[in-house]
């Protein structure tokens, strides 16, 4: 038998026993495989690996928020004791572009600079101490420019430049039916604007990058990144080096968040290999707090405006929608992030007419990018904020409103996708709902100096890259003599477990215990391209790669069982790493079988390969199906405030997503309540000020992110498997969507204690008591 | 800049070493005595990650000098557990799924272990109370928690069967 057909009958006898609830190791919340060497605290990261000899290399960044650049003066740093050399755009042998998507922005500025986060220069020492005030030396000479900070303004005719080409980078839409048509068909028209902020990603590791010569001339690079190839090409153009002469290595990644994904690695590891080549020393560049805080990559501050149309009945008839993203001074991952949000932001709604235009803008202020969510926290926290006001104006009740009108199997999106069976929504929602307070009796308000309210959000969420770029995944798998199982592929993981999901999809198929498994530091040297880690696509579109892989070694291991246990093909199992043959009597350990096959010469290594079916969207009719398949979630906050001082607090969040499949249900519980939490700071708190351009706030003393102290009391959690196309036994993603809903549940509990909606994140206590000062006056 | 000659014990060991009077204890334990678990965040007293154990109570590394250390006993993550045989908090981080990026790892696990060794049945608001100058931006702090718990309830089964023999 040809292995196609062994595999093709492997297939269907997995899908059996998935439909039996039989799957071994699927479903089960196995520990990590990287948790042991963190809880010991092994030298895992990058900051831990330093060779001796190394050398610091520190940056110098604008001081201006838009300047031409008059003179560099490097001598009263290059006099300084230690320093061994300053880099300045000269030095820069290559392209001197770090930028993923649009060729906009230098690594080190030779005329102009146009954020505050600009690298004009970068001092190389002995030491960080030395390289730090080596670059205070550094004498830089500018002409201010007239300069833009309000996105609005900055499409104005006459606003100031920021680029050349002017500064509207994208305008995308979405179109769908008539919305002139469905607005006159409406009872009621509502309107509203909303805000949000720019929220720092805040990865706990700072943004490190170590640059180690070899000795042919080539380099190898290791940093705390999420997209290992990407890195290697964007510095290699700027080194001029072929692309097979920088190798580079992700080291264990402290967080990344999205912006680890975004030039921030390009840059460091750049500046550490121009500093490694000057010296012939390993080279490090790291960024400290305040640096990341002005020179990482953000979430785009936004406007978005609403205008909905709605039936006496509750029946949404048409919506238009502006949504204004400020990219600051370049369009970085920007140009991605407003297709997502223009794609999501009329919501999880069955509206039959919609008119969406999204705006990505470029301004003065200190760039955005990549950040969990990628567009859609702040879409989906107008959407939802607008659906309640629609609900007040109407005097309904949000969540029938929500019920009559959102997504289910049979509903279409706003770019004219079919839900199908795997749409899970309505399961979500059900399942908050009747957990809620509400659903368990009768919600109690209060009265006097402490008000209670619920709000709730609903959300679904596009999976994967759709039209975000080529997707699809390589993951390599051998099994050594010895028996052990390894892993290799470029896809990472910076925190989330992705990397054990993926295995445990290949466990399963191989019928092995996850502890069996090695997984390879992703490296460009060993590992083929296989497209960045982005979109929490890993589990999804890794695991299937993996999936692959493990279903055709299994295949051949199968035969072996069958020749030496001598039963048919069809009655071999393995189970827990022993072989067996159903009805037979003798087994094989998994080292046996291992130990067989190398002797029968069957070959034990495969290369998974999965590439997603292309995403049908068009631009120029603004409709499609930009993704195969999508994540739903809803959320209901409740929440307790104090009238006299504005302040709140959360006292239990209840929240459903349907994930298609939970591969490793608390890995997956892990990431509901990271990111709920996440998003709760965003909700709350999380507000990184820039006032003329300027970062005003770059400490985490001046830029709070929740503590253990500010979570919600509790936390209810549901998880939903209405399984998907794409991901191995039907998995969707689920590392994004959950800091998503905080912003508008809270929002809306807030408007249900005290009748007043904060359209402008963050909902800090001030802005609670000025409307309810407002509000009784 | 004076130099001076310290004593510490760190992790049960006596080190002497020369320092600098504006040494970084951080970077003494990191970059002369090696002890890489101790992790920056921020280096302005703000994130909680370079928490080391202080004659047992929690200290923030990047702001305590070397020689403020001197003759104090110094405990980081390297000295938890014996040999192969992990601390209950270990184990418990591995199950309850408490680690996520591993960054605030260390100092979850030493803070936690500074409140349950002079309070071994913490309450769920002493918990987090303790653990709140450590920031988390993974987990949402929930299953560090819950980590915590667990240990609670290994150690005292430990000790239960201490009295029982
Ligand atoms: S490194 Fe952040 S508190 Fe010390
Ligand atoms: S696990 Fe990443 S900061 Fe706590």
């Amino acid at each position: 038998m040809s292995d196609e057909v062994v595999v093709a009958k492997l297939l269907r006898e997995l899908e059996r026993k998935a439909e039996r609830g039989e799957l071994l190791y699927i479903g089960e919340s196995l520990a990590r495989l990287d948790s042991l060497e963190k809880v010991l605290g092994r030298p895992v990261y990058t900051g831990d690996m330093l060779p001796d000899e190394t050398v610091y290399v520190k940056v110098v960044h604008s001081r201006l928020p838009h300047a031409r650049i008059r003179s560099i003066d490097v001598s009263g740093a290059m006099e300084y004791p230690n320093v061994l050399a300053v880099l300045t755009h000269a030095d820069v042998p290559g392209e001197n572009i770090s930028s993923a998507l649009i060729p906009d922005r230098q690594l080190l500025a030779y005329d102009e600079v146009r954020s505050v986060g600009d690298i004009v220069a970068a001092v190389v020492a002995e030491d960080v101490r030395h390289a730090e005030d080596g670059a205070e030396r550094v004498g830089v000479e500018y002409d201010p420019l007239p300069a833009v900070f309000d996105p609005l303004e900055a499409l104005k005719p006459g606003a100031p430049r920021v680029h050349e080409h002017g500064n509207l980078v994208k305008h995308m839409k979405v179109r769908k039916g008539d919305v002139v048509r469905g607005f006159e068909e409406a009872d009621v028209v509502v309107e509203g604007t909303y805000r949000t902020q720019f929220q720092d990603p805040v990865p706990p590791e700072p943004m490190i990058g170590l640059a180690m010569p070899g000795g042919d001339g080539s380099l190898t690079l290791i940093g705390s990144l999420q997209s290992p190839h990407v890195v290697r090409d964007c510095v290699a153009r700027i080194l001029g080096f072929h692309r097979d002469d920088v190798r580079v290595v992700q080291a264990v990644t402290g967080g990344a968040f999205g912006t680890k994904s975004d030039e921030m690695p390009v840059d460091v590891l750049s500046l550490a290999a121009l500093a490694s080549i000057k010296t012939g020393r390993p080279a490090v560049c790291s960024w400290d707090r305040r640096e990341m805080m002005i020179m990482e990559t953000k979430r785009h501050p936004s406007v978005i405006y609403h205008k909905t149309g709605i039936k006496r009945d509750g029946h949404l008839t048409a919506a238009e929608t502006r949504v204004y993203m400020d990219t600051g001074a370049y369009a970085s991952l920007g140009v991605l992030v407003i297709m997502r949000a223009t794609f999501h932001a009329t919501g999880a709604y069955d509206i039959p007419n919609v008119k969406t235009d999204g705006y990505l803008i470029y301004t003065n202020n200190t760039p955005a990018g990549s950040q969990r969510g990628f567009g859609a926290p702040q879409v989906i926290f107008a959407a939802e904020a607008h659906i309640d006001d629609i609900a007040r104006r109407m005097g309904m009740d949000p969540i029938e409103l929500r019920l009559k009108n959102m997504l289910r199997p049979g509903g279409m999106t706003s770019t004219g996708q079919l839900m199908d069976e795997s749409c899970g929504l309505p399961d979500c929602v059900d399942a908050v709902v009747k957990a809620s307070r509400r659903g368990r009796g009768r919600f109690d308000h209060g009265s006097g100096r402490y008000r209670r309210g619920m709000g709730m959000a609903i959300l679904y969420h596009g999976n994967s890259l759709g039209p975000e770029g080529s997707d699809y995944a390589v993951v390599d798998m051998r099994i050594n003599r010895d028996g052990r199982i390894v892993l290799g592929t470029g896809l990472t993981e910076f925190g989330t477990g992705s990397l054990t999901g993926v295995a445990q999809v290949a466990a399963s198929v191989l019928g092995v215990p996850l502890n069996y498994f090695s997984i390879e530091r992703p490296d460009t040297g060993k590992h083929k391209p296989t497209g960045p880690t982005v979109a929490s696509r890993v589990v999804t579109i890794g695991g299937r790669a993996a999936y692959e892989a493990a279903k055709r070694l299994r295949a051949r291991l199968d035969l072996v069982v069958a020749d030496v246990l001598g039963c048919k093909l069809e009655d071999v199992a393995i189970v827990d790493g022993m072989a067996f043959c159903k009805g037979g009597e003798r087994t094989m350990e998994w080292a046996d079988l291992v130990e067989a096959a190398y002797e029968r010469g069957v070959k034990m290594d495969e290369e998974g390969r999965y590439v997603v079916p292309e995403c049908k969207w068009d631009d120029e009719t603004g409709q499609g199906m930009p993704y195969r398949q999508y994540t739903f979630g809803a959320a209901i906050a409740e929440v307790e405030v104090d009238v006299e001082t504005g302040r709140y607090r959360v006292t239990d969040f209840y929240a459903a997503y349907d994930v298609g499949k939970a591969i490793n249900p608390a890995g997956v519980m892990g990431q509901i309540e990271g990111g709920t939490v996440q998003g709760l700071g965003y909700a709350m708190m999380e507000e990184l000020v820039h006032v003329n351009g300027r970062v005003m706030n770059p400490s985490l003393a001046d830029y709070y992110i929740p503590t253990a102290m500010d979570i919600p009391e509790r936390m209810h959690m549901f998880i939903v498997e209405k399984p998907g196309v794409l991901g191995p036994f039907g998995a969707k993603i689920i590392a994004e969507p959950p800091a998503v809903l905080p912003a508008p549940a809270i929002r809306n509990a807030i408007l249900d204690a005290l009748g007043i909606g904060v359209n402008d994140l963050p909902i800090t206590p001030e802005k609670v008591l000025m409307k309810l000062l407002k509000k009784s006056s | 800049m004076s130099k001076h000659l310290v004593t510490l014990n760190v992790n049960g060991e006596d080190h002497v070493l020369y320092v600098d009077s504006n040494e970084r204890l951080i970077d003494t334990l990191r970059h002369r005595i090696g002890l890489r678990s101790v992790k920056e965040g921020c280096g302005t007293g703000d994130c909680g990650s370079c928490t080391v154990l202080l004659d047992g109570r929690p200290v923030l590394s990047c702001l305590i000098l070397t020689v403020q250390a001197r003759d104090r006993r110094i405990t980081t993550l390297e000295g938890l557990g014996k040999g192969d045989e992990l601390h209950p908090l270990q184990e418990a981080f591995i199950e309850d799924h408490a680690v996520q990026c591993g960054y605030c790892t260390p100092a979850m696990i030493l803070t936690a272990k500074a409140l349950l060794d002079r309070n071994p049945e913490p309450s769920e608001e002493e918990i987090k109370e303790a653990l709140g100058g450590v920031l988390c931006r993974c987990t949402g702090y929930y299953s560090i928690i819950r980590a915590v718990r667990s240990a609670v309830k290994k150690m005292h089964g430990v000790r239960r069967m201490e009295n029982e023999r």
